[in-house]
């Protein structure tokens, strides 16, 4: 350790747990739990035992000197991690998170909590085992990495920090303008003492968490929550069956399985295995990720929380939902099921979903049209359908498409539904539009159409209303800037 | 369509504005002349070399091949510079009281427009045949990466004043994510 060293000053030393302390005091350093190595070096750890185990079993020796030297791997494996656990610390003062790390090459990095668009809780396999988790603070702009991460605190001790964190961050916000609620009940008046007081303290954070403190006891029950949705997990597991990998999965294992029963040959099944595994592999990872799904409604914002084997909890922030996308792929609409996405600014930071940058977060991995229609409700006040179909020359320029191209607007939304196969309907809260764009290709000139797309932040969503008649795409791009900027003005 | 209108005509600061049917008074500006020029360079310095190639590579085999492979080339090159002329002359952008218009393309017809508050950067670049002209690119940058608001061959002098004009009216008129 250097001199930096949390103990090295008195008036920063670490309260001794279980005393109260005033706030102000605690603006000291803390460390991460002693046994984030473990979760952080995890998944390395196994593939090392297991190669080495591999070693031991190939070669058939057990000797006493092989199992020592194994040992020694394993331990400098985890000293790194020790190493790193033991040169890091945290700290909450004047509304900034400081994270201190790196033996050789310090890195400080402080996270101004005004700006944190959310915070998630993740559990990894192991640290769930072990009952830890992991924070995540999530910025707007950027990438994952600039992010910032606490792996791993005890479990409970996370969700108190989080909710810490994020009632900091509303009195950051709402700082400027003083207006502070004043709540009659118990639960109110503990939720405005607790911004008051760290508002007071210089935004610092009662940690670590004690019995004693009023903070950790009443910290849930100040926010009222309410469950929109849970994931059924047998329509989870059959969503997935009929979705485009399950199916693409079906028909390899068939030709698989077809392959080896005709002409019982092994080496164009083994070629067939990678892609079957692979499709296997995909559906697991989204039902491991997607498993127990379940909204709630917070003061805060969205919860969202999911997971089998690694949980994550997410807090969305209202009015950071960039757009709404309902999909209705062909075979789900036979059972009236659908999925429920939302694009949110930012990155998401699901560190094995880099592939899946491109998705939006499912808030309804599957469910009904009702559980659907009652989250865009809750998500969107006075949504429109989209009850203007697509005119009829576009039945010719788009015989596939025509079936679906709707659209509807109205001075708070834009609705816009398309897709061949698979229904994609997208809204679009109009203060979030970035830029609108008239498009009109050869074809569409021939049949007399144009399409307007509507841009929000990100390179996931655009809304387009496809294929509408010119006069009416000219009066769309005229009209539509206007209103926009309206709804901005409002939500300002 | 029609509740939508009737929704839009119920706010007074909207309609104030005078949108109906803006785009016939705008005053479109327009790209330099001299991108049609930077543009024929571009189609000249790709078509030479490659009939250059085609009637090398034709050689091997026969003469006619040659003629044939490098005529068909330059007939290519001169082909594209037909439509080059009408598609520099679909350029075209509008400056208007909130936000930027951009128009361009010819087969493909676009039409963008891009608030000036929600401008999070303008780059101006500008390439070595554009330089040489004494040309730059202004481009402005949203949040959304689909946003598409270019404006090629400026001159040098009207891309740096309409920068500084994009960049105050940007920040006059800011809006967050």
């Amino acid at each position: 350790m250097t001199s930096e060293s949390p103990a090295s000053s008195p008036e920063h030393r670490q309260p001794p747990p279980g005393a109260p302390v005033a706030l102000s005091a605690q603006t000291g350093w803390h460390r991460l739990h002693p046994l984030s190595p473990v979760v952080s070096a995890g998944p390395r750890l196994a593939a090392l035992v297991v190669v080495l185990l591999g070693f031991a079993v190939a070669q058939q020796r057990t000797a006493g000197s092989d199992l020592i030297t194994d040992g020694v791997v394993i331990v400098i494996a985890l000293a790194g991690g020790f190493i790193r656990w033991l040169v890091t610390r945290w700290q909450v003062a004047d509304g900034v998170l400081r994270v201190d790390t790196g033996l050789v090459r310090r890195d400080s990095r402080r996270f101004p909590l005004s700006q944190v668009q959310a915070i998630d809780v993740v559990q990894t396999g192991i640290a769930r085992v072990l009952g830890l988790a992991e924070l995540r603070l999530r910025v707007a702009g950027g990438d994952a990495s600039r992010g910032g991460r606490l792996a791993c605190l005890r479990r409970a001790d996370a969700e108190v920090l989080r909710e810490q964190l994020l009632a900091l961050a509303r009195t950051a916000r709402a700082s400027a303008s003083r207006s502070e609620v004043s709540g009659t009940d118990a639960a109110d008046a503990n939720a405005t003492a607790l911004s008051e007081r760290a508002a007071s303290a210089q935004s610092a954070v009662a940690w670590p968490p004690t019995a004693s403190g009023s903070v950790t006891a009443t910290a849930p029950a100040a926010t009222p929550e309410r469950v929109l949705f849970r994931v059924h997990p047998g329509r989870l597991a059959g969503g997935l069956l009929f979705s485009h990998v399950g199916v693409i999965a079906l028909v390899a294992i068939g030709v698989l399985v077809a392959i080896s029963a005709i002409w019982g040959e092994k080496a164009a099944v083994a070629s067939f295995v990678s892609v079957g595994l692979g499709a296997i592999l995909g559906i697991w990872r989204q039902f491991n990720s997607e498993f127990g799904t379940s909204v709630t409604i917070a003061p805060d914002g969205l919860r969202l929380k999911s997971g089998l084997i690694q949980v994550a909890a997410e807090t969305i922030r209202p009015g950071r939902i960039q757009a709404v996308r309902l999909v209705e792929p062909l075979v789900w609409r036979a059972f009236g099921w659908c999925r429920l996405e939302i694009d949110v600014a930012g990155p998401r930071q699901r560190e094995e979903n880099h592939a899946e940058g491109h998705r939006l977060r499912g808030l309804i991995p599957v469910g009904t049209r009702a559980e659907a229609d009652h989250m865009l409700s809750e998500l969107l006040t006075n949504r429109p359908v989209p009850s203007l179909p697509a005119p009829a020359p576009a039945r010719w320029k788009a015989p596939l498409k025509y079936h679906f191209l709707a659209w509807n607007g109205d001075a708070r939304y834009v609705v816009a539904s398309g897709g061949r196969v698979c229904r994609k309907t997208t809204w679009v809260p109009l203060e979030k539009v970035q830029s609108i764009r008239w498009l009109q290709g050869p074809v569409q000139r021939g049949f007399g159409l144009a399409t307007v797309h509507l841009d929000v932040a990100g390179r996931r969503v655009t809304a387009s209303i496809e294929d509408r008649a010119t006069a009416e795409a000219d009066a769309i791009l005229a009209r539509l800037p206007a209103v926009a900027r309206a709804a901005r003005l409002r939500h300002r | 369509m029609q509740k939508w209108v009737e929704v839009v005509d119920e706010f007074p600061h909207v309609a104030e504005q005078g949108f109906s049917e803006a785009g016939d008074d705008l005053t479109w500006l327009r790209p330099s002349p001299l991108l049609l020029r930077a543009r024929r360079i571009e189609v000249a310095l790709v078509t030479v070399p490659l009939a250059i190639i085609g009637l090398l590579g034709g050689l091997a085999s026969s003469w006619q091949a040659a003629v044939g492979v490098g005529a068909g080339v330059v007939a290519l090159g001169v082909l594209s510079e037909r439509f080059l002329s009408r598609r520099v002359a679909a350029w075209g952008y509008a400056e208007r009281k909130e936000d930027l218009m951009v128009r361009r393309g010819v087969l493909v017809k676009r039409q963008s427009v891009i608030p000036y508050g929600r401008m999070q950067f303008i780059d101006v670049t500008a390439g070595p045949i554009e330089r040489s002209l004494g040309l730059a690119t202004l481009r402005m940058h949203t949040a959304a990466a689909a946003s598409d608001a270019r404006i090629p061959g400026l001159d040098k002098s009207v891309a740096g004043v309409l920068r500084d004009q994009l960049a105050s009216l940007g920040e006059a008129q800011a809006a967050g994510l």
